[in-house]
């Protein structure tokens, strides 16, 4: 491999409609590795539920271009990861290909399997990389799920770890490598198939960016890059300059789970500073490492913070290095919101705990000033986005996979109810749900319910998303359901007087219809005809439920998101038969709850 | 001789195509209340033109195409039925939560979108089937019943039902049509596994939701207009077009009224095509179709008619889902009847409001308040006020003046003229930026495109709209005037029929699948002496869907002959998705069976002869219009400008801008800077200002 190119003696400079058309072009090529990945996944988890994401960073490893990417996956990470190739295999050659999912280099978490391939011209300069992250239905844990909350360690969680390793040299595959993953990963050829699909987007991403260098030529790229980065960073900083400045604190609590038994205290702290401009957020003052899964990795916690960051300013900067430069993220090595050390387990480093960061981290900006900031978005994994595995009796064969059949929980916006199905905040409602039908048709499974959950949703001025009510169970098989669900204690708060969501919970329905309690966090293995029930959190509200306007509080029970007795007690609203507002009466109960509300909101 | 009519929001487009292929284009306003009014009233038009009576123009034909926006703009204004949807119990949030998905991952100012059918109009019924279509929990009838009387009394106009499996077993869905039948008659009902029996069932009972919205409406409207052309001495086929480019019997299509959705635009990329190549040599087009309501845009690539698997009405995971492929065509408010206003912050808007048919532009005298684009042209003295639609309408310049005066250029401190041209820049620019969304979205640089412009309004600003986008050239074909009317004389008639039987390569079952394709073959060979009698030329070409195991999306590949006799046919089908999936995705599994999941089967007729000339008739008109015209353009204020009569233009002649060519439906703008010439093929090409 060549060094780049001298990008110094470039003259090129594009105007804005140049610089408008190659964003477009490089994200469209980002849309078709996506495309790629869904269309081509063997896994419900990538073909339905859309779980990947597809980035092209920089051959100095500045990430240059996401497009509709799950935020968890990318903010930080694919700079790390692409750096850590570079230094194990210096010699990079056109048509390699490199696995890579250790958290302890720069990825999110061991079930993120990522295929980097550098894209390297004729004359063997490395340009760009490409990088296609897919989580994998089955990634060698000791136990059939890829969310092993209770790994003691690495060596208990069990996965095979890759960092950046090579699987293809001149587009042909090492086949020492697949042969390991077929002996290790369950129901192997669903992993082959995933695995040619990551291959695939990532090859399409490397093929697609060669047909636009030959347009415009890789110094207009890099161009490109430059002034992207730098025009990015203006954006930023104009919206930074926008903030109100001040410091803010806001702190939130995991709900106890194997490996922590009294819960993981989460404390963030963001410092807006308009003037320089510059937002920081530190995370250093909390706990050291759990023996547990729910460790943050390096990625996951810079990440997590980013992305409240981003959530809470102008929607139209663009997340990448350029804007990124203003935002600095103080992380504390050994910290379960930090550095992980190897052999830490990072299990669960995309979920539970980046997700209390980054909502922290979107209360702490929304109390620094009115109009800023969010809620906390519903907490995760409930039964309902589990873990399935067993033996399919219809075909005598094992299956596992992730389900997506039913989490909301936005959090509300300044001025806007919250996007419904969102489900958790790494995830940014990009995922997609699957189809009942469809997981009925691959898995002995049946669903008996699925539904929002009425007055689940946070209350406030704008409301939060409702949480969801999911039942089922396998058809004439053992089934093994593992999930992590937080939230059952600590439920998704609300902001600037909004009232928190609903809180999670989960059963198992017997033969007789009896329910009965399950651990939050645990594998639970189903009889035949025996269901489990799962309720996933609403989302927290925004701003006090008494200034919400009755009128959309009336739709909101005609809608049946409200009842009317909430509708009463939450927001002040009383209604007449016709499920109209009886102003006079709304007006005095809301004076009155005021008042005595002052002190503490409350239910 | 064959007609085809384009319904818009303001106006109708008539096409007659004759014997010879010769072709006669006719406009005349939208009738919104009676639409069948305005489709007899050009009809009426055309007659005086030729000079025969309506009654014999009408039984000359042998083919009425029809086109219409009413289904979208239903859809858009929310002017469809009172719509109930019955879904299995337990499931009463499928159209809420959807397939999930979302944009702009940072952005949580959209509002979630709310279902198509409220929640407050959705019914759960006691029943469930199985995956392979076991009955698993009985329908109970007496809750259905107890819901019927529910949906009546809350006085709803159409019943969508879509249960759990029902295209695997579709026995309650059809008791539940019995006992709608039965306890409320008269109401329409859709029934998901008849429209669109396929897997998923947001997709499903989408599509049942929105065809039963629409069929009081569109049922009631393709009645009415198929009896009155019969009466007024029409008697032969009505065909409609349909969103997925096709055409289909109207009295069909009033049963599926769903196909209807986005159907009037769906034929403008056929004719923008054929033009872009037979006047710039061009295989990447921009289509623009300006009417009175909306601005329709489409992107050919590589000759290529652009096409979407999934089809939203509205925004992705911001509208709803048909469930159907179509056409790939954007829409925006914004055509000679939009409105221009100035907010409170003194900023200029256009659109996206419409004055439509009705009260129309305050210069029609109809009634109109509030001033549109067209007001703004007459202004500005694009459009003669004396000379509209060939002097078919006269204009009131006066009133016009007054009402871009006193709302608009007083409350921008402007000259009256300098407000007229603002609202047509500002309209320019909505243009320019709904071009580039799609363009620049599919990364292509509209300097290297050609733009066809469309539509009654596409003159007023082509020119502008090409010189923004640094269009090369943009051609403005002589069936401009009704494109996507003409686009359906010239498209072959399509129909696509599928099964769904599934076999793997490694099992393939010969017996079964040649059993449907010849099933399917006869649909083809049924169509073409049917719908394609009269055509000259015919296809038939057979499609698999297919995949590799585990895999749920498939992808579609040529099957070359129409039955498998070897197994070596079956492995020729094998290589092909093979060399397909590598293709698309570059990678594929050799070693791997697949799993064919349906077949296929795409019938065309050609109803033009290929060689044929094709062009428009262009009658004298006895209205001469004057030399030149006082205009005002933005960069030079106002000159007396050159007025040509398009059908009298030297072919291959440079005419330098600042000219006005002035057609029988439209006013061509010539900018200064920008020239104009007009081709042998009757199409003006305008080089835009540099």
């Amino acid at each position: 491999m060549k060094a780049p190119a001298e990008r110094a003696n470039n003259k090129i400079v594009l105007d804005g409609v140049q610089l408008a058309i190659i964003n477009k072009r490089l994200e469209t090529i980002c849309t078709k590795m996506a495309n790629t990945l869904l269309r081509t996944g063997r896994s419900g988890v990538l073909n339905s539920a859309r779980d990947f994401s597809c980035v092209i960073v920089t051959a100095e490893d500045e990430l240059l271009c996401v497009n509709e990417v799950l935020p968890i996956h990318v903010l930080s990470g694919p700079d790390i990861m692409s750096r850590t190739m570079k230094e194990f295999h210096p010699n990079l050659k056109r048509g390699d290909a490199y696995l890579h999912n250790s958290p302890y280099h720069g990825n999110s978490h061991p079930a993120d399997h990522t295929i980097l391939v550098p894209v390297i011209d004729d004359d063997g300069v490395h340009h760009f990389t490409v990088l296609a992250k897919a989580h994998q239905a089955d990634c060698g844990n000791s136990i059939p799920t890829t969310y092993m909350a209770s790994a003691r360690d690495v060596y208990h969680e069990g996965a095979l770890i890759f960092p950046a390793v090579k699987v293809q040299e001149n587009y042909k595959n090492v086949d020492d490598i697949i042969r390991m993953c077929q002996m290790r990963f369950r129901v192997p050829e669903q992993w082959w198939g995933d695995f040619l699909a990551t291959l695939g987007s990532a090859r399409i991403g490397e093929r697609e960016l060669q047909v636009l260098a030959e347009d415009v030529g890789w110094e207009t790229l890099h161009t490109f890059a430059r002034q992207w980065f730098d025009y990015s960073e203006q954006r930023m900083k104009a919206a930074l300059r926008k903030m109100p400045a001040g410091r803010s604190t806001a702190t939130t609590k995991h709900d106890p789970f194997p490996g922590a038994p009294d819960g993981i205290p989460v404390k963030v702290t963001v410092d807006v500073s308009p003037d320089k401009p510059m937002i920081e957020v530190d995370l250093r003052d909390n706990p050291d490492t759990y023996p547990c899964g729910l460790n943050l990795s390096e990625a996951c916690a810079r990440t997590a913070a980013m992305i409240g960051v981003f959530n809470s300013i102008d929607p139209t900067v663009p997340p990448n290095a350029g804007s990124s430069r203003r935002i600095q993220v103080h992380l504390r090595e050994g910290s379960c919101v930090g550095i992980p050390r190897h052999p830490t387990s990072c299990s669960v480093a995309t979920t539970n705990l980046a997700d209390r960061v980054g909502n922290a981290t979107a209360r702490a900006i929304a109390e620094l000033a009115e109009g800023y900031g969010m809620a906390s978005t519903g907490c995760i994994l409930p039964p309902s986005t589990g873990v399935i595995s067993g033996c399919d009796p219809r075909t005598d064969k094992l299956f596992v996979n992730q389900l997506f059949v039913g989490w909301g929980g936005g959090a509300a916006a300044p001025h806007t109810d919250a996007w419904l199905s969102v489900g958790h905040i790494g995830n940014s409602g990009l995922s997609y749900q699957d189809s009942i039908e469809l997981n009925e048709l691959r898995f002995p499974i049946r669903f008996r319910r699925r539904l929002c959950i009425v007055d689940s949703g946070g209350a406030g001025r704008t409301k939060g998303g409702e949480g969801f009510y999911v039942e089922f169970g396998p058809i004439d098989c053992e089934m093994a359901v593992a999930y992590t669900s937080d939230g059952n204690i600590n439920a998704p708060e609300g902001v600037r007087g909004g009232l928190s969501g609903g809180a999670a919970r989960q059963y198992t329905r017997d033969l007789e219809g009896n329910l009965q309690e399950v651990d939050a966090c645990t594998q639970v293995v189903l009889n035949p005809r025996e269901n489990i029930v799962s309720i996933s959190c609403g989302g927290g509200g925004y701003g006090s439920p008494l200034e919400r306007d009755a009128r959309r509080v009336a739709m909101d029970v005609l809608e049946g998101w409200v009842s009317a007795e909430k509708a009463r007690s939450r927001y002040g609203v009383v209604l007449n038969e016709d499920t109209t507002v009886d102003e006079t009466a709304t007006k005095i109960l809301r004076r009155t709850i005021k008042s005595t509300r002052s002190a503490a909101p409350s239910d | 001789m064959k007609f085809a009519v384009d319904t818009g929001g303001t106006f109708t487009d008539l096409v007659v195509q004759g014997d010879n292929s010769d072709i006669r284009l006719y406009k005349s306003a939208t009738t919104p209340d009676d639409p069948a009014a305005g489709v007899l009233a050009t009809f009426e038009l055309a007659a005086r033109d030729i000079g025969i009576d309506r009654a014999e123009l009408l039984d000359r034909g042998d083919m009425f195409i029809y086109g219409t926006t009413r289904s979208t703009n239903a859809i858009v204004t929310g002017t469809t039925a009172k719509t109930a949807f019955l879904t299995t119990d337990g499931h009463p949030d499928i159209l809420v939560i959807r397939e999930g998905g979302k944009t702009e991952p940072f952005n949580f100012t959209m509002p979630y979108p709310k279902p198509y059918v409220p929640r407050s109009l959705t019914f759960e019924v006691p029943e469930r089937l199985a995956y392979d279509g076991a009955v698993v929990e009985p329908l109970d009838e007496m809750v259905v019943i107890a819901h019927i009387r529910t949906i009546e009394r809350m006085g709803v106009e159409a019943v969508a039902v879509c249960f759990l499996w029902s295209m695997v077993n579709p026995i309650h869905e059809l008791r539940v049509a019995q006992l709608l039948k039965e306890h409320l008659p008269g109401v329409p009902y859709t029934l998901s596994h008849v429209l669109n029996p396929s897997l998923r069932e947001y997709r499903r009972a989408s599509s049942a939701c929105i065809d039963a919205s629409l069929k009081p409406l569109l049922g009631a409207h393709l009645r009415d207009l198929e009896s009155r052309l019969r009466e007024a001495g029409f008697h032969g086929r009505v065909l409609m077009i349909t969103s997925q480019g096709g055409v289909m019997e109207a009295m069909d299509m009033a049963r599926t009224p769903i196909h209807s959705v986005n159907s009037g635009p769906a034929m403008a990329p056929v004719a923008g095509r054929f033009y872009a190549e037979a006047d710039a040599a061009s295989d990447t087009v921009v289509v623009t179709d300006t009417g009175g309501t909306t601005f329709d845009v489409s992107l050919v690539r590589k000759g290529r008619i652009p096409w979407t698997r999934e089809t939203w009405i509205g925004q992705p995971y911001l509208g709803d889902m048909t469930g159907f492929p179509s056409v790939d065509v954007k829409s925006i408010g914004a055509g000679g009847g939009s409105i221009a206003w100035v907010d409170e912050g003194g900023l200029l808007h256009v659109g996206p409001q419409s004055a439509g048919a009705v009260p129309g532009p305050v210069c029609y005298g109809q009634g109109g308040i509030e001033p549109t684009v067209t007001d703004a042209a007459v202004v500005v003295g694009y459009i003669d006020p004396g000379y509209f639609l060939g002097g078919a309408m006269a204009l009131d310049k006066e009133a016009v003046v007054n009402t871009i005066r006193t709302r608009v250029a007083e409350r921008l401190d402007l000259m009256v003229e300098e407000a007229a041209a603002a609202v047509l820049n500002v309209m320019s620019e909505n243009m320019v930026h709904a071009i580039e969304d799609i363009t620049v979205n599919q990364g292509i640089d509209p300097r290297n495109a050609v733009l066809v412009g469309g539509g009654g309004a596409a003159g007023l600003n082509a020119a502008a709209i090409a010189r923004r986008l640094g269009c090369r050239l943009a051609v403005i074909p002589d069936v401009a005037a009704a494109l996507s009317a003409a686009g359906a004389l010239m498209s072959d008639l399509r129909a696509e029929f599928s099964t769904t039987q599934f076999t793997t390569s490694d099992g393939f079952d010969f017996d079964s699948i040649n059993g449907v394709l010849q099933i399917l073959e006869g649909k083809c060979r049924e169509f073409i002496e049917g719908p394609g009698a009269d055509s000259k030329d015919q296809a038939i070409e057979f499609t698999a869907e297919a995949r590799y195991p585990h895999q749920i999306w498939e992808i579609e590949i040529p099957v070359r002959d129409s039955r498998f006799s070897t197994e070596a046919d079956v492995a020729e089908l094998v290589e092909t998705f093979h060399a397909t999936h590598d293709d698309m995705f570059a990678i594929s599994d050799p070693g791997s069976p697949i799993e064919i999941v349906s077949w296929r089967a795409n019938v065309r007729c050609g109803l033009r002869d290929r060689a044929a000339a094709w062009s428009v008739v262009e009658s004298d008109s006895a209205a001469s219009p004057p030399l030149s015209r006082r205009c005002y353009f933005s960069d030079i204020g106002t000159v007396d400008a050159p007025v040509l009569r398009l059908e009298s233009m030297a072919r291959n002649v440079v005419v330098e801008g600042p000219a006005l060519i002035e057609s029988s439906f439209t006013t061509l703008v010539i900018e200064p800077g920008a020239t104009a010439v007009r081709r042998a093929t009757g199409s003006l090409i305008i080089t835009p200002a540099s």
